[in-house]
C-alpha cells in the first residue's frame, strides 16, 4: 500500500482526448482487447466490476500495471492562420488490485485506479492563453469491495469509492496583464460501484455494472494571480496576490454492459458498450472568496460552461491463445465526445475517435505478464464555441503502450 | 482456426479505414497569402493621432509600434507589402519640452494617474533624413489639415503647423502631409481623418464655434466643429490625388466620440451620497439663485421650461445633476443671475472633471463646473449632427471610388455595449481602464484597441479587393500598463 502511495507521487495526467476526462486505461489485458471487461481472470477486474471477483479461478489473485500515453493537439485559428501545437508530458496512469476468497461465495478486494485526469499543456502564448496554458487534472480512485456468489453462475458486487484529487490550471487574465493559477491539492469525493456477474454457460460470461458519480470537492483551493501588486486591492487578493476558492468537478457515472464468448478453448471474443453520465458537467463554477473575477451577478462567482452530454462507447475485443504460453489480443472501440464541435474546450480538448488495439499476454503459470498498445483515430473538430468565443480546428493524436502482471494462487 | 483470427484483424483494420478524417481538410499555414486585387507594395497611411499610434496623452515609441497601420502593414508583408517606416519618438516618455507637450500619463501604484515622470528627449529636429515615413499619421490633425501647405514649418506655429509634422516633413516649409504622401507614389493607402474636426470641440467641453456654413477653415479656431461641406471637399480631393496613379485604399468613418471613456468614466449625475445635513447646506446656498430665477420667469424674461431647468435641488440619498455653467442658457448677467443649471443624464462631463469633482473643492456642488469640464445635451448634439454628415460623406466617397471601407462607427457601438467585444475569450468594452481597449488619455486606443481596430480595415481590404491577410491575435498586444 505504501509502495502504491509513494509511486502515486510520481503520477503525471493523462489525455485520452476521447471520453472526456475519463482515462480509459484500468487493465493491461483489457486494453488490448480494447479496454473490455468481461475477463475475471485475475484481479484487474475489479475496477471494471466488483461482482467479477468472484469468478477469478483463484483464491488470492493481484494484478498491477501502468501505462504510457503519448498525446497531443493541434490548433489552428481560420481568421490568424496561426498554429499551435500542445506539448504535453507523457500520461502514466496506474492501477493496482488485490482480490481474495474469504469463503467459497464470498470475496473481497480492493482496487487503485487513477480513472479520470488531464494533462494538456499549450504554448504560453497561444491564442487561448485567456481559457487554459496548462491544466492538469488527477483523480485516484480507492476501491474496497466485497463480492457474494448467488449461484455458482451468478455474483453480485459492491464497492465504496473514495477519491482523492487535484487541479492545477494555469491561464492568461489579458485585462490585467498577467496569469492566474487554480491550484487545488486536496479535492476528495465519495460514491460507489456495484455489479452482477454473470455466467450462465461455461463459454460465456456477462457482466453488468455502475459506477457512481462522484463530485470532487475542491474545498480549499488557492487562486494565485500574477498581475501587478498596484491591483491586489482591487482583486480582494492578498499581500501574495491569492485568494480563496472553492469547486466541485464532477466525475462522471458510467454504466457497462459487456459479454464474452469462447468460440473454442483457446479463442474469445468480447463485446462492450458504457454508457457515461458526462450530461452533469454542464458547466464548472469557481466561487472566489474575494476576487471580483467572476461573470454573474455576484461578481465572485465564475461560471463555464460546458455542456457535456452522456455519451456511448463500443468495444470489440479478441483473444486468441497461441499455445498454453502465448495469447495474442486485438480490438477496435468507438468512444464518443461527451460534447458538441461548438462546445469544444481547449482545457479538455475531446474528439470522437477510433482507437485500434493490440497485445499480448505470456503466461507463466501463477505469474502472468501482458503487453498492450492502441492508437487513437480521433476526428478533427471544426468548432465556434460562444460560450468562450474560441473558434477554429482541433486535430490530435494519441498513442497508449502499456505493461502488466498479475499473480494468481490457489 | 488462425485463419479466422486474421481475418478478424482484417475486418477491424476495414473499420479504422472509413475514418481517415483524423486531419484538417487544409493545413492554413500553407495556403499562400495574396493580395488580390490590390497591391500593397507601398502602402502609405495618412491619418491623425489614431493613425500614428499616439495613446496615454502622448506620442510614444511603444505606441507607435503598435499603431493600427503597422499592424495592417505587417499583414500585408505576407502579400507582398514593403516597408513601413514610422517616424519614431526619441523615447518612451513622448514629451516634446520645446513646444509644451507633457509626457504620457501612467497609473502610480494607488492607481491615480499621473504624468510620467522624466523629460521628453524629442525635439522638433526634423528628422526626413531617416526617412520617408509611411506612417504619415499627424496626431492633432484635422480633416483640412492635411492639405495645407507649410503644415511642418517651425515658422506657422502655433496655429498652421503642427510639431509633428515638423519632425517628418520632407520640405517644411512647404510639404503638406498629402504632397509628402503622394511623394511615395503609394499603391495602397489607408486614409482616417476627421475625429479632431469634432473632437477638440468636444474635449473642451464645447468651448469652440460650429462653423457649420463657414466655408473657409483658415478662419477656424483650434476647438471649432468643421463644416461638413468643407470636410466632404478636402476629403475628395485627398481621395483623387491618392487614386490618380491607380492606388487602391480604405477609408474608415469616424466613431462617435462621445461614447470613448473622456466623456463617460464620470457619470452624468455624479453627486451621490449627500446627508440631511449637507443637502440643506446646499440648497440653503442656493435659495437666493433660485428665489431670483423665479422673479427671471415672473418678468418673462425666461420660459418656465428654463426655470425648471435651471433651478437646482440636491437630494439625499440619490445621485444628482452637477452644478455647472451653461453657457447656453438666457443670459441673466444684467439680473446679477448666473448661468447655472444641474447635469442631466444627457449631459457629458469629462475625465478631466474628476480632479475638480472632490467634496473638498465643492466642485459641481458649492462651486459650479465651469465649460470647459461639460459637454452639455446641446453640444453634444452638435458633435453627434457634424459627425453623421462627415459619415455620410465617407461613405458616398468610398463607394463612388471603389475603396473599402472600414465601419468604424459600427464597431465603437458596438464596444461601447455592456457585452463588448470578444476576442479568443477575452472581453474588450469602451470602459476606462478595465474595458482594455482605451489607454489612459479616455480617448485614445491602447496596442489591443489599435489591434481590434486593425482587423476592422484587414476584413475591409479582403473584402474589397479579395485579398486574404489574416487578422491578428487582438491579446498580443499591449493594454494599459500597470505599475
Amino acid at each position: 500500500m505504501k509502495r502504491i502511495l509513494i509511486s502515486t507521487a510520481l503520477l503525471a495526467g493523462v489525455c485520452t482526448y476521447a471520453g472526456g476526462f475519463r482515462v480509459s486505461l484500468q487493465g493491461v489485458k483489457q486494453l488490448a482487447m480494447a479496454h473490455t471487461s468481461a475477463h475475471a481472470e485475475d484481479a484487474s477486474i475489479a475496477f471494471f466490476n466488483p461482482a467479477g471477483i468472484s469468478f477469478i479461478p483463484s483464491k488470492l489473485s493481484v494484478a498491477a500495471g501502468g501505462f504510457g500515453a503519448i498525446s497531443s493537439v493541434t490548433y489552428q485559428n481560420f481568421d490568424t492562420r496561426q498554429t499551435y501545437e500542445t506539448d504535453n508530458p507523457i500520461g502514466t496512469p496506474l492501477y493496482a488490485a488485490v482480490a481474495y476468497k474469504v469463503l467459497d461465495n464470498v470475496s473481497v478486494g480492493f482496487s487503485f485506479t487513477t480513472p479520470f485526469g488531464s494533462t494538456i499543456q499549450w504554448p504560453e502564448d497561444w491564442a487561448g492563453r485567456e481559457i487554459v496554458q496548462k491544466m492538469s487534472l488527477k483523480s485516484m480512485y480507492f476501491q474496497p469491495m466485497v463480492s457474494v456468489k448467488l449461484a455458482p453462475w451468478a455474483s453480485v458486487g459492491v464497492s465504496y469509492i473514495y477519491a482523492t484529487g487535484s487541479v492545477d490550471w494555469d491561464k492568461a487574465i489579458t485585462g490585467f496583464s498577467g496569469t492566474l493559477n487554480i491550484k487545488d491539492e486536496k479535492a476528495t469525493g465519495q460514491g460507489f460501484g456495484m455489479g452482477f456477474y454473470f455466467r450462465p454457460e461455461d463459454n460465456l460470461d456477462l457482466s453488468i455494472a455502475y459506477r457512481s458519480p462522484v463530485n470532487m470537492k475542491a474545498e480549499n483551493g488557492t487562486a494565485t494571480f500574477n498581475v501587478s501588486q498596484a491591483i491586489y486591492p482591487l482583486l480582494g487578493l492578498n499581500a501574495n496576490g491569492q485568494d480563496k476558492f472553492t469547486a466541485t468537478l464532477p466525475l462522471a457515472e458510467e454504466y457497462t454492459l459487456g459479454a464474452t464468448y469462447k468460440i473454442t478453448p483457446s479463442w474469445k471474443i468480447s463485446a462492450e458498450m458504457n454508457y457515461t453520465g458526462w450530461e452533469k458537467y454542464e458547466k464548472l463554477t469557481l466561487d472566489f472568496e474575494n476576487a471580483p473575477a467572476g461573470n454573474q451577478t455576484d461578481p465572485t462567482v465564475l461560471v463555464n460552461p460546458k455542456n457535456f452530454h452522456n455519451t456511448r462507447t463500443y468495444r470489440l475485443g479478441t483473444e486468441y491463445k497461441f499455445n498454453s504460453m502465448i495469447a495474442g489480443r486485438l480490438g477496435w472501440y468507438y468512444d464518443e465526445s461527451p460534447y458538441e464541435d461548438n462546445n469544444f474546450i481547449p482545457e479538455t480538448p475531446s474528439f470522437d475517435a477510433n482507437v485500434a488495439t493490440g497485445g499480448i499476454g505470456l503466461n507463466f503459470g501463477n505469474l502472468g505478464v501482458d503487453l498492450a498498445a492502441a492508437v487513437s483515430f480521433p476526428k478533427s473538430r471544426t468548432f465556434n464555441n460562444q460560450n468562450i468565443h474560441f473558434a477554429g480546428q482541433a486535430k490530435a493524436r494519441t498513442y497508449y503502450f502499456g505493461l502488466g502482471v498479475n499473480y494468481n494462487l490457489n | 482456426m488462425k485463419k479466422i483470427f486474421i481475418s478478424t484483424l482484417a475486418v477491424s483494420l476495414m473499420l479504422f479505414s472509413y475514418s481517415c478524417d483524423t486531419d484538417f481538410e487544409n493545413d492554413l499555414t500553407q495556403i499562400p497569402v495574396t493580395s488580390g486585387s490590390a497591391d500593397f507594395s507601398r502602402y502609405v497611411a495618412l491619418g491623425n493621432s489614431l493613425t500614428a499610434g499616439y495613446r496615454d496623452g502622448a506620442l510614444y515609441i511603444d505606441g507607435q509600434n503598435e499603431s493600427y497601420p503597422s499592424i495592417v502593414a505587417s499583414q500585408m508583408k505576407l502579400a507582398g507589402g514593403g516597408d513601413f517606416r514610422q517616424p519614431l519618438m526619441a523615447d518612451n516618455l513622448g514629451g516634446i519640452p520645446s513646444v509644451g507637450f507633457s509626457n504620457k500619463r501612467i497609473l502610480t501604484s494607488t492607481m491615480e494617474l499621473t504624468i510620467a515622470p522624466g523629460v521628453g528627449a524629442t525635439t522638433l529636429a526634423n528628422i526626413f533624413s531617416s526617412g520617408p515615413y509611411h506612417n504619415m499619421g499627424v496626431p492633432g490633425a484635422k480633416s483640412f489639415h492635411l492639405g495645407i501647405a507649410g503644415y511642418g514649418n517651425p515658422a506657422n506655429l502655433p496655429n498652421a503647423a503642427n510639431p509633428y509634422f515638423i519632425r517628418f516633413a520632407k520640405n517644411p516649409t512647404t510639404s503638406s502631409v498629402l504632397t509628402d504622401a503622394l511623394e511615395l507614389n503609394p499603391t495602397f493607402f489607408s486614409l482616417w481623418i476627421g475625429n479632431n474636426d469634432v473632437l477638440s470641440y468636444a474635449t473642451s467641453g464645447g468651448a469652440g464655434v460650429d462653423q457649420k456654413g463657414n466655408m473657409n477653415p483658415a478662419t477656424y479656431g483650434s476647438n471649432d466643429i468643421t463644416d461638413p461641406t468643407v470636410f466632404a471637399s478636402v476629403i475628395n480631393n485627398y481621395i483623387n490625388a491618392l487614386t490618380a496613379n491607380g492606388a487602391k485604399g480604405v477609408i474608415a468613418n469616424i466613431p462617435s466620440v462621445t461614447s470613448i471613456p473622456f466623456f463617460t468614466r464620470v457619470p452624468a449625475m455624479p453627486i451621490a451620497g449627500l446627508n440631511d445635513a449637507q443637502v440643506t447646506q446646499l440648497n440653503g446656498g442656493y435659495a437666493q439663485y433660485n428665489a431670483a430665477l423665479a422673479q427671471a420667469k415672473s418678468f418673462a424674461l425666461i420660459t418656465d421650461a428654463e426655470y425648471q431647468k435651471r433651478l437646482i435641488k440636491f437630494e439625499a440619498g440619490i445621485a444628482n445633476g452637477a452644478v455647472i455653467v451653461d453657457k447656453d442658457l438666457t443670459n441673466l448677467t444684467a439680473m446679477q443671475i448666473p448661468s447655472y443649471r444641474q447635469t442631466t443624464a444627457n449631459d457629458l462631463i469629462l475625465l478631466t472633471a474628476s480632479a475638480v469633482l472632490t467634496p473638498s473643492a465643492g466642485g459641481g456642488t458649492s462651486v459650479p463646473l465651469s465649460d470647459q469640464y461639460v459637454l452639455t445635451e446641446m453640444e453634444a448634439n452638435k458633435v453627434t449632427t457634424a459627425t453623421t454628415a462627415y459619415n455620410a460623406s465617407l461613405s458616398t466617397i468610398a463607394q463612388s471610388k471603389g475603396l473599402a471601407f472600414v465601419d468604424a462607427h459600427s464597431k465603437m457601438v458596438e464596444l461601447s455595449s455592456t457585452s463588448g467585444i470578444r476576442w479568443n475569450n477575452v472581453k474588450y468594452t469602451a470602459e476606462f481602464v478595465t474595458g482594455g481597449t482605451f489607454s489612459l488619455d479616455g480617448v485614445h486606443l491602447t496596442g489591443r484597441g489599435a489591434g481590434l481596430i486593425a482587423n476592422e480595415f484587414i476584413k475591409a481590404i479582403n473584402a474589397k479587393y479579395g485579398s486574404n491577410l489574416p487578422l491578428t491575435d487582438i491579446n498580443k498586444y499591449s493594454g494599459v500598463a500597470f505599475p
